[in-house]
């Protein structure tokens, strides 16, 4: 994953199953290093919604997909920034834009609602696949306080022009 | 990790209590209980969030199902919540301006419908 001063080293290395009642866990884990790194409160929160947010979008792929390849996770640092790269194995995803993930709401797609919520918490997302097969995800946030990215008006539902493209 | 859940009522209102952590592990049974207290007749409803340590994307989605399935009746659905980290999360979605948010029960409650 890019850094400001190059390719740095994961600090930690995740890898779990497609689970969704795993999320909860890769939070907790996530929490605890990006305090430990110095992430303020509200980054730490936004962090943890980002990944959680990444990771189910793999989850579901996966899942959709019939396939049990772990989902990997890099936590970062940088000199001035966190940062988290998530890899998953999951084909392209056969929920065609704009259908609901789950046939719930109707407007809100929620994989797309998802990436867009990430986009808006978090610096640099970028998206890619993978040569082999599969995604990689990854984004930062500044550390120390007040640094948190937040729109100063509008919302995900307007996309900001900064929006990724999807993981597709 | 777990959701918890207790609904009472207060007078015409069902206040649907909320604690935990809500993610696309936890949605649905959030999601069947909204659908339950629709199909028991409870069509205005109260959602309170401050005991919910995390809200994600599907939790979102839930909450908007619950508020369809409300005004297909005439109802309303709203929301308590003071904490800033999961406002941040309405704010950014825009769902500010789909949800009455209310600083506690009794607001809602005495809050004007729609």
């Amino acid at each position: 994953m890019d850094a400001d001063a190059g390719p740095a080293p994961a600090i930690v290395r995740l890898a779990f199953p497609p689970e969704p009642r795993l999320l909860g866990t890769i939070r907790l884990v996530v929490g605890i290093v990006a305090r430990k790194a110095g992430m303020d409160e509200e980054g730490i929160e936004d962090l943890k919604v980002a990944v959680s947010e990444t990771c189910a979008v793999a989850v579901g792929d996966l899942n959709r997909a019939g396939r049990l390849d772990p989902i990997e996770i890099d936590l970062v640092e940088s000199a001035d920034r966190f940062g988290i790269e998530v890899r998953d194995r999951a084909p392209a995803p056969a929920v065609a834009p704009g259908d609901p993930a789950d046939g719930e709401i109707g407007e809100i797609d929620d994989r797309e609602f998802g990436l867009a919520l990430v986009g808006a918490l978090v610096d640099d997302l970028k998206a890619s696949t993978l040569q082999d097969g599969g995604n990689r995800t990854s984004f930062w946030l500044r550390r120390g306080p007040g640094t948190s990215p937040e729109p100063a008006q509008g919302s995900v539902l307007d996309p900001p022009e900064t929006l990724p493209p999807p993981l597709t | 990790m777990d959701l918890d859940l207790n609904v009472r009522k207060e007078g015409d209102h069902s206040v649907l209590e909320v604690a935990g952590e809500i993610d696309v592990y936890t949605a649905p049974k959030l999601r069947e209980q909204l659908i339950e207290l629709v199909s028991d007749g409870s069509y205005d409803i109260v959602v309170d969030l401050e005991k919910v340590d995390f809200l994600d994307s599907t939790g979102l989605g839930v909450l908007v199902g619950g508020l369809k399935r409300v005004r297909n009746h005439d109802g309303s659905l709203q929301l308590v919540c003071t904490q800033e980290k999961i406002l941040k999360i309405f704010r950014i979605t825009g769902l500010t301006k789909v949800f009455p948010i209310h600083s506690s029960v009794g607001d809602a409650i005495s809050a004007p419908t729609e």
